[in-house]
């Protein structure tokens, strides 16, 4: 249920852009091209939306890399997670099937590394304007007037309250 | 906010200025009321001074612009030790304290819930006490309460009109036959004393950016201002309360926003800075007369610390709900907040309406999950609607707020919040699960999530009151019993918990302990 939605103004500019394709990785500015498409496909693996492209996936690893940028103890962390999904099989994690992948994540629930990655896939890849768009959260309202006249009581397929008193 | 021209300041040396350590509910009400009565007062607040046109409508943004956000950690066996390791509580380092992220909600305690320990009876396990003060007493002021914040209901001030959330809420609840409406709120149906409507911007937790929420930010603190009487002094980090030889407060020392540390001399000190800074003060403030901490003679600071039975719903739909449209929590059941023991617990609890935007909601919804079952859910956030549970939990002395052995960068320890589960909050939060999850299955829900309680958001009693020394830091009047001049305004003075969200009281206690200063000082007592 797709709609449109709205970054606050104010922030509307920290939007992270990166190009189409394989070139993303270029622009990290810790992660190299492996560690940043592992943890793409980590992030990918903890939240499987089908409906959704790459690309959304790819900006939470860019919020990582900032994250890394800003914190060695968080660079830290991901590059441990890295270590620990490429070394669960025969095979580096990008180049598992799904089921696979998904029960080499399952086995190291209990890191704090793992931690760290599964927290922050959810804190980015929610609040992600696309994301947002494509499963109906409209976001900030108030320099729209809010939602009093924009649908705040529209729901149709119950019977309203009677009027207040 | 109006600018002062010329802003009150007082002397580091003046000692007859009330200072007031936190600008909440309870320090930012306690200022204006003080002040209103010709008191002089320095209010320090530890975070910045932001104004509306600051806030964002942004649950992340909001979060990192308005909260305490220094490194706490937890212990015991709560859930929120696992899941929230370094940010256990939730409140805010911001001028106005927690009332420019609350949601509104204003109800009152009932009387049996100020007489917890008579009427609930002995508890194993627990530190129940009756507070020092009766309903009765409180009545009056909670009347001025209400009619400062323009809580809807009260002064025939409309209640907020139902949003779709509700829709869902009242069709659930009505069908059981519940008694549900949206309730109460400190955010205006119409325009009332100079503030506007509430537009439904759906963002009263990010900071209010229209003004139709009640906040000591956008109406206590302006008007303290305008008295002349206030000094306001924001980014000013209290670290330590001191004393004299006679054994009463003389000051409080504090790192000013240039880093500088100053020394505030005082006729009296209040702590407002909610319940884990609060005792974090006393306890750091220890000295050669008082090795314990500041009222600490009993050992009852930073212990039988509370944060409610807080808990969510969030249920899914066929049809669309658009939850986030709207203000938060319009909505109330108040059907279990009276105490009945044949439920098979003491205390009670309400069920309220609860929204979150995508971002939280996919946060909060059980921290950990992932996976292909997760997915199926959130992606149906358009068709969720949430409820949220505010119950009493138990008093325990060993549910505590204490200091660890690690610094924070001015000097002060860091704290621990230890909290385990008492077997009574238990049976209320199994019990209020299956009520919540009755009233949106009565609505048609096709999925029900049971969410864990988040970082604690309704933190009270780690200083509490009580009639004797023995059980409690402060008497009925919220003054610390070992010393005549040291007064608590925050929810860490709360006796019990009592089921409701605590703000209400905290601001009506503030207006009777306002009465209580001012009577004190004209009769040179203080």
């Amino acid at each position: 249920m797709s709609v449109v939605a709205h970054k606050d103004p104010k922030l509307a500019g920290r939007a992270i852009e990166l190009p189409e394709g394989p070139e993303w990785v270029s622009a990290l500015r810790v992660f190299d091209g492996h560690v940043a498409e592992t943890l793409a496909s980590v992030a990918h693996t903890l939240y499987p939306h089908d409906g959704l492209p790459e690309r959304v996936y790819r900006r939470v690893v860019a919020q990582f890399d900032r994250m890394a940028a800003a914190s060695p103890n968080a660079a830290q962390m991901m590059a441990q997670l890295v270590d620990l999904v490429d070394e669960a099989m025969p095979l580096p994690f990008v180049e598992l099937s799904d089921g696979y992948r998904t029960e080499v994540l399952k086995r190291i629930e209990g890191t704090p590394a793992f931690r760290l990655v599964q927290r922050s896939t959810v804190r980015f890849l929610y609040d992600d304007i696309e994301v947002w768009q494509a499963f109906g959260y409209e976001g900030a309202s108030v320099h729209l007037g809010g939602y009093v006249k924009r649908g705040f009581d529209d729901l149709d397929w119950l019977p309203d309250p009677p009027a207040a008193s | 906010m109006d600018a002062i021209s010329t802003p009150k300041r007082y002397d580091l040396d003046d000692d007859g200025v009330v200072v007031i350590i936190g600008s909440g509910a309870g320090g930012g009400t306690l200022a204006h009321e003080l002040t209103r009565r010709g008191v002089e007062v320095v209010l320090m607040e530890a975070g910045k001074h932001l104004t509306a046109e600051d806030f964002v409508n942004d649950e992340w943004g909001g979060y990192e612009m308005l909260s305490w956000l220094d490194k706490r950690t937890a212990s015991g066996s709560w859930r929120v030790a696992k899941d929230h390791p370094e940010a256990p509580s939730w409140h805010c380092q911001v001028v106005g304290g927690t009332t420019t992220h609350w949601s509104g909600c204003c109800y009152r305690l009932i009387a049996d819930e100020m007489r917890a320990r008579s009427v609930y009876g002995e508890i194993p396990g627990t530190s129940l006490i009756d507070w020092p003060i009766t309903l009765e007493e409180l009545e009056p002021y909670y009347d001025l309460a209400e009619t400062k914040m323009g809580v809807t209901g009260t002064n025939g001030l409309p209640p907020l009109p139902p949003n779709n959330n509700f829709k869902v809420m009242y069709w659930g609840a009505s069908r059981l036959g519940f008694d549900v409406s949206t309730g109460r709120h400190a955010i205006n149906s119409v325009d009332y004393d100079g503030r506007p409507a509430t537009i439904q911007d759906g963002f009263t937790i990010t900071g209010d950016k229209t003004g139709s929420r009640w906040s000591t930010l956008n109406v206590e603190i302006p008007r303290a201002l305008a008295t002349g009487k206030l000094d306001l002094r924001p980014q000013s980090r209290a670290v330590q309360v001191e004393h004299d030889a006679a054994g009463k407060a003389s000051g409080v020392v504090y790192v000013d926003g240039n880093g500088v540390r100053q020394r505030q001399k005082a006729r009296a000190v209040v702590l407002a800075g909610n319940c884990v800074e609060s005792p974090r003060l006393l306890l750091h403030s220890a000295s050669g007369r008082f090795p314990n901490g500041l009222a600490n003679g009993w050992g009852h600071v930073g212990r039988h610390y509370l944060r409610h039975v807080i808990q969510t719903v969030w249920s899914v739909f066929d049809k669309p709900v658009n939850m986030h449209r709207g203000e938060i929590m319009t909505g109330l059941v108040r059907d279990f907040v009276r105490h009945d023991p044949a439920r098979g617990f003491a205390g009670g609890y309400y069920v309220e309406l609860n929204s979150m935007g995508l971002p939280t909601t996919a946060a909060f919804l059980e921290p950990g999950w992932w996976g292909r079952d997760f997915v199926s859910v959130i992606e149906q956030y358009s068709h969720m609607a949430g409820m949220l549970l505010s119950g009493e939990d138990m008093p325990q002395p060993g549910n505590r707020v204490t200091l660890t052995d690690e610094l924070d960068a001015f000097g002060v320890p860091v704290a621990n919040i230890h909290y385990d589960d008492h077997p009574n909050d238990l049976r209320l939060r199994s019990h209020g699960y299956k009520t919540m999850t009755a009233i949106h299955k009565a609505a048609g829900a096709k999925r029900i999530i049971e969410a864990p309680a988040y970082p604690a958001s309704h933190n009270l009693g780690s200083n509490r009151m009580a009639a004797r020394a023995e059980d409690g830091v402060l008497d009925g009047n919220g003054r610390a019993h070992e010393m005549r001049n040291l007064f608590v305004a925050d929810g860490s003075s709360f006796a019990t918990g009592g089921a409701c969200n605590p703000t209400l009281t905290i601001v009506a206690l503030a207006i009777r302990q306002a009465d209580f200063i001012a009577g004190q000082m004209a009769k040179g007592e203080l």
